[in-house]
Order: C-alpha cells, then sequence, then structure tokens
C-alpha cells in the first residue's frame, strides 16, 4: 500500500517487455498443442501407408488382412447398413450404461451408510466380478431372451462393478476436519450428503464413468455374438463366418469410433462438472 | 489494512461485558481405545473473559484439538462442567455463535472463495439467526478482494486460511475457535496472519481460544496464554500477557516480550 509508485517510464517497460513474454508464451503453447494433435495423426497415416504396402508387396489376399482402402471402400459403401446395425448395439450400450452406474451409485451409497449391507454383499460383488463376461452372457441370454433386454443387462453388469468401487471409495473420500465442520454448521445428514460427500465423490464417479463408456460397448457386443441378427456384434460373426474382412474391419472401425464418441460425451460431462478439480485443469 | 489497526487502539477492559465466555470445570476426557483408555483432558478447569484471547501451548498430545473438540460439542467431555456463552456447548453452537478455524483450511474444492465462505448460511437451518455477515465485507476484511471467485487450488495456503476466518465469522460468532490455523504456513506469512487477526479481532469483538505450537505465536496473540502438560493432559500455568495494544511484529524484539516467551519456554520445557 505505501510502496511507491513506479515512474510511467518503468511501467511501460516492464508492460512491453511483460507483453513480450507472454505472446511468446502463448505461441510455444501453440506450437506444443498442434504437435500433440499432428503427431498422432501423422503416426496413423504412416501405419495405414505402411499397410497399404505390405497388402501390396506381400500380396496378402483380401480375407486375410484387407488393405486400407478396400476397408475405406466398404465403409463408404456400406455406411447405411452398418450404421443401421450400429443403432441396436448404441442403445443396448447406453442403457446398460445408465442401469448399470446408477445401481452401482445406489448401492454404493448404501454401502457408505450401511456397512452391514457391504459387508454382506460386497464380497457376492467381488465374485460376480471374477466371472468373465463370457462366461455369464450365455446364461443371461437363456435367462432374459434373444431381445434386446439380455444385451443391455450385459452391458449393466460389466460397467457396475468399477463404478461401485469408485464410487464408495468417493463418497468416503471426505476429511474428519470437514465432517466436523459440517457438525458445527449442525449441517442435516441430507446436506451432508449432497454439499460434502456427493461433491467429493465426483472425481472418483467419473473416472469410473470413462472406464464404462468403454466397457458397456463392449458387453453389447459380447451380448450379441451369442445371439442376434442385428448389431455391431452380430455383424462381426457374420463377416468372419463369410470371409468377408473388408466389412470386418469396417464393422470394428464403427464400433470404435462410437466408443471413442461417447467416451469423449463423458470426458466433456466430467470437464463441465469439475472445473474445480486440479488433476483437471492442469 | 494497516489504517484499520493505526486507529482501532481500544481499550478493552472496562468497554467489555464482565461475563464469561468458556467455564471449564474439571473437566476430564477419556478415549477408550484397544491399547486401554486414553485420557486426553484430566480434570481441566479454565475461564475465557468475553471478548478475550486466550492462546493455548502444550506438547504434541496434551488435549488441545480434544480442548477445543469439547468446547465447540463435537465430542462431549467424559465428568465435569462446560459452560459457553452462557450456555451448553450444544445450544450455543446450535445457536451458531460458535465459529471453528481447522489447522487445514478444510475448504470445499468445488466452492470458490466467496461460495466456501458463504456455506454456513446454506446449511443447518440457516434462518436460525439473522446476523449474517456479508461474505464479500469479510473477504475484503481478510484481505481477499478480488479473489471472490477463485477455487481453493488457486490460492496458497495462507489464503486458504484467510478464507477459512472469513467463513468462520460469516454468522458473526461470539466464540472463535482456532486449531493451529497457522502451523503449516512460513514465518513470514504467519507474522502477517498473525497481526491481521489481532486486527480482526478488535474489529469484530469475538473471543478467541486459539491452539499453537509456537511459544511467540502464543505470546504475540493472547492476552493469556494457558500452557498443558501431557499424558495425561492437564493445565500447567496460565501466564497472563501485560504487552501493549495494539501489537505489531516488532513487538517481539522488546525486552519484555523476550522475557515472557523465556518464561513460557521454561515452563514448557518442564512439561
Ligand atoms: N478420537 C480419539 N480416540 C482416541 N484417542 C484420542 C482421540 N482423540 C484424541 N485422542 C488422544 O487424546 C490425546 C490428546 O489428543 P489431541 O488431539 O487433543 O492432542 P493435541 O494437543 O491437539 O496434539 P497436537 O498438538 O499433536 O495436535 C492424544 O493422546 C490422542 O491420541
Ligand atoms: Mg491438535
Amino acid at each position: 500500500m505505501s510502496m511507491p509508485a513506479l515512474s510511467s517510464h518503468d511501467a511501460s517497460e516492464i508492460t512491453s517487455a511483460d507483453a513480450e513474454a507472454q505472446a511468446g508464451f502463448a505461441a510455444a503453447a501453440r506450437l506444443a498443442a498442434w504437435r500433440r494433435r499432428l503427431l498422432p495423426l501423422a503416426a496413423v497415416i504412416a501405419l495405414l501407408v505402411l499397410w497399404e504396402l505390405g497388402v501390396m508387396i506381400f500380396k496378402i489376399r483380401p480375407f486375410i488382412a484387407p488393405a486400407p482402402t478396400a476397408v475405406a471402400m466398404t465403409l463408404y459403401g456400406k455406411l447405411g447398413m452398418l450404421l443401421g446395425n450400429l443403432l441396436p448395439t448404441a442403445i443396448e450400450a447406453v442403457a446398460g450404461f445408465l442401469i448399470g452406474n446408477s445401481a452401482a451409485i445406489l448401492l454404493a451409497t448404501t454401502f457408505v451408510y450401511q456397512r452391514t449391507a457391504e459387508e454382506a454383499l460386497f464380497p457376492i460383488a467381488v465374485m460376480f466380478h471374477t466371472i468373465p463376461v463370457m462366461a455369464y452372457a450365455p446364461i443371461l441370454v437363456l435367462l432374459l431372451g434373444n431381445g434386446l433386454e439380455a444385451k443391455v443387462a450385459i452391458a449393466a453388469l460389466i460397467c457396475f462393478f468399477p463404478t461401485l468401487v469408485n464410487m464408495t471409495r468417493g463418497l468416503r473420500s471426505v476429511s474428519s476436519q470437514q465432517m466436523e465442520l459440517m457438525r458445527i454448521l449442525s449441517a442435516t445428514p441430507s446436506e451432508i450428503f449432497f454439499k460434502l460427500r456427493l461433491k467429493s465423490s465426483l472425481p472418483y464417479l467419473f473416472s469410473a464413468l470413462k472406464i464404462a463408456s468403454a466397457t458397456s460397448v463392449i458387453g453389447a457386443i459380447v451380448g450379441e455374438w451369442i445371439g442376434a441378427t442385428t448389431g455391431i456384434g452380430a455383424l462381426i460373426i457374420q463377416a468372419t463366418y463369410n470371409f468377408d474382412s473388408p466389412l470386418l474391419y469396417a464393422t470394428i472401425v464403427v464400433g470404435s469410433a462410437f466408443s471413442a464418441a461417447f467416451f469423449a460425451v463423458i470426458s466433456w460431462l466430467e470437464r463441465y462438472f469439475l472445473k474445480w478439480n486440479v488433476a483437471q485443469t492442469a | 489494512m494497516s489504517i484499520m489497526s493505526q486507529t482501532t487502539v481500544l481499550d478493552r477492559t472496562p468497554v467489555r461485558d464482565e461475563s464469561l465466555a468458556v467455564r471449564l470445570q474439571d473437566v476430564t476426557v477419556r478415549f477408550p481405545t484397544e491399547r486401554g483408555v486414553v485420557t486426553a483432558l484430566e480434570r481441566v478447569s479454565l475461564t475465557i473473559p468475553s471478548g478475550g484471547f486466550l492462546t493455548l501451548l502444550g506438547p504434541s498430545g496434551c488435549g488441545k484439538s480434544t480442548l477445543l473438540r469439547v468446547v465447540s460439542d463435537l465430542i462431549p467431555a467424559t465428568s465435569g462442567q462446560v459452560e459457553v456463552l452462557g450456555t451448553t456447548a450444544a445450544a450455543a453452537r446450535a445457536r451458531r455463535d460458535i465459529g471453528f478455524v481447522f489447522q487445514d483450511a478444510s475448504l470445499l474444492a468445488w466452492r470458490t472463495a466467496l461460495e466456501n465462505v458463504q456455506l454456513p448460511l446454506e446449511v443447518g437451518g440457516r434462518s436460525k439467526r439473522g446476523g449474517a455477515r456479508d461474505a464479500r465485507e469479510l473477504l475484503a476484511l481478510v484481505g481477499l478482494t478480488g479473489w471472490e471467485n477463485a477455487y481453493p487450488h488457486e490460492l496458497s495456503g495462507g489464503m486458504r486460511q484467510r478464507v477459512a476466518i472469513a467463513r468462520a465469522l460469516i454468522n458473526d460468532p461470539k466464540l472463535l475457535l482456532m486449531d493451529e490455523p497457522f502451523g503449516a504456513l512460513d514465518e513470514i506469512k504467519r507474522d502477517r496472519l498473525n497481526e491481521e487477526l489481532l486486527r480482526v479481532w478488535e474489529e469484530t469483538g469475538a473471543t478467541i481460544l486459539f491452539v499453537t505450537h509456537s511459544i511467540y505465536e502464543a505470546a504475540f496473540l493472547g492476552q493469556q496464554v494457558m500452557l498443558m502438560a501431557a499424558r495425561p493432559g492437564r493445565v500447567r500455568e496460565i501466564v497472563p500477557v501485560d504487552l501493549p495494544s495494539p501489537r505489531r511484529v516488532a513487538l517481539r524484539e522488546t525486552p519484555q516480550f523476550i522475557a515472557l516467551a523465556a518464561h513460557l519456554r521454561t515452563v514448557l520445557e518442564a512439561c
């Protein structure tokens, strides 16, 4: 407050030097950002070119490994059919994602308030988690039939466990001092839950949701392998039996693109809701 | 801030209410643990006059935090009487008359500085007390104008502690409990916050009970310094501090202060 004011000469000198440094810093940051985007893209293009050349030079037959151009032509030519098959898979994955994660969040909340429930049920959850999806998928198809339900159930189950574990940990991640603060403020149990526990759990929840966004698609596809006439999973099986490798690869590309988009949506939501999180902004 | 501390030269003895802010009589706290019963406090008695500033000094584990928890109704006393602001600790807490500042600022990471200060207004039956202070004014009081919308991770340790102090003041508490609030800060920051805390104390007229490990902090801030001994936690000595007001950091160089600090050290080493 009592600091001598800088002379205007000094001040302007400092601002211009500052501006220069800032501009330099911004340019470096832009360059780094472009590098981050362009380098992986260049690597992917290089790999595709190598693959194309490899197929040409070694005269690999298309049903063993199709050239990228063949895959691209199939993608283009059969896009309508591919997207038509993506739709059921997407519905199953998203529905399974919503159901599995909601159930996991509810159960985690119960665990936090009812230790007995955790002690009784958590070992069962672990046991189920150790069963590979390929093993319980047929059981679910037998139980729930050949329709959408079985696939949704498989996708939901595959999401369930990671979210349960993370959410339980997240809801417990409040410090004892934060709890004491709430007690001093005479906060009610629901205020403690919504204003403290739930908010503290969000970073944990979102890292689980990002995993689930990928695994729910896997769950839906595995469900379709067992018995389905449409969907990405069914298409994969058909293309394999018909030795239609370009179609197989194109199907995989479409499925992966959907997975990536799903993941991107969750990541965007995470950035939106966790602006305050150091790990996110850093 | 310099204007404030130069103009408010308060003569506090005649103005203040004579009633007691805190009265503990033979308070004992025991915790049952796996290794047997731990006596955290053994027959502790103390009184703090309304508007007073008592600092608590003692080795680790002597029950300083436990004492603050008893006064703020976070844990019950095993035996003895606890009177806070003329009533029970629970009633004083429910009336929002107690503010608490923890060692780590315990800010909620998803709330901006301003929203953290406003938290007490949103929970626990906000209508119980009308006399809430303005959050922006409080942030200004602790020197954080312009930082209202910053998230905790964007603030330094000292700034976070200031936010915590502003949050504790929002209900205009009559009693402010502080558990090593500046323990994690470097000495320069701690000195500045000490001076500011005295200014806030004079401005608000609150009673303050302040826990510290630092002899200098205890002597610089307190009207009284209570020295405690460990195992079991008990009162060793209560030393009145007769230093001129307003106190500035330079006070620490005076012979009077040095003698006081030396005395506190002697008692503490005997604990
Ligand atoms: N909830 C509890 N359960 C069991 N023992 C406890 C509990 N809280 C405190 N104690 C014990 O009571 C004693 C006093 O603890 P307290 O935290 O009050 O000490 P302190 O003076 O604040 O120490 P420090 O300076 O390290 O913060 C310690 O021996 C501690 O282990
Ligand atoms: Mg302590």
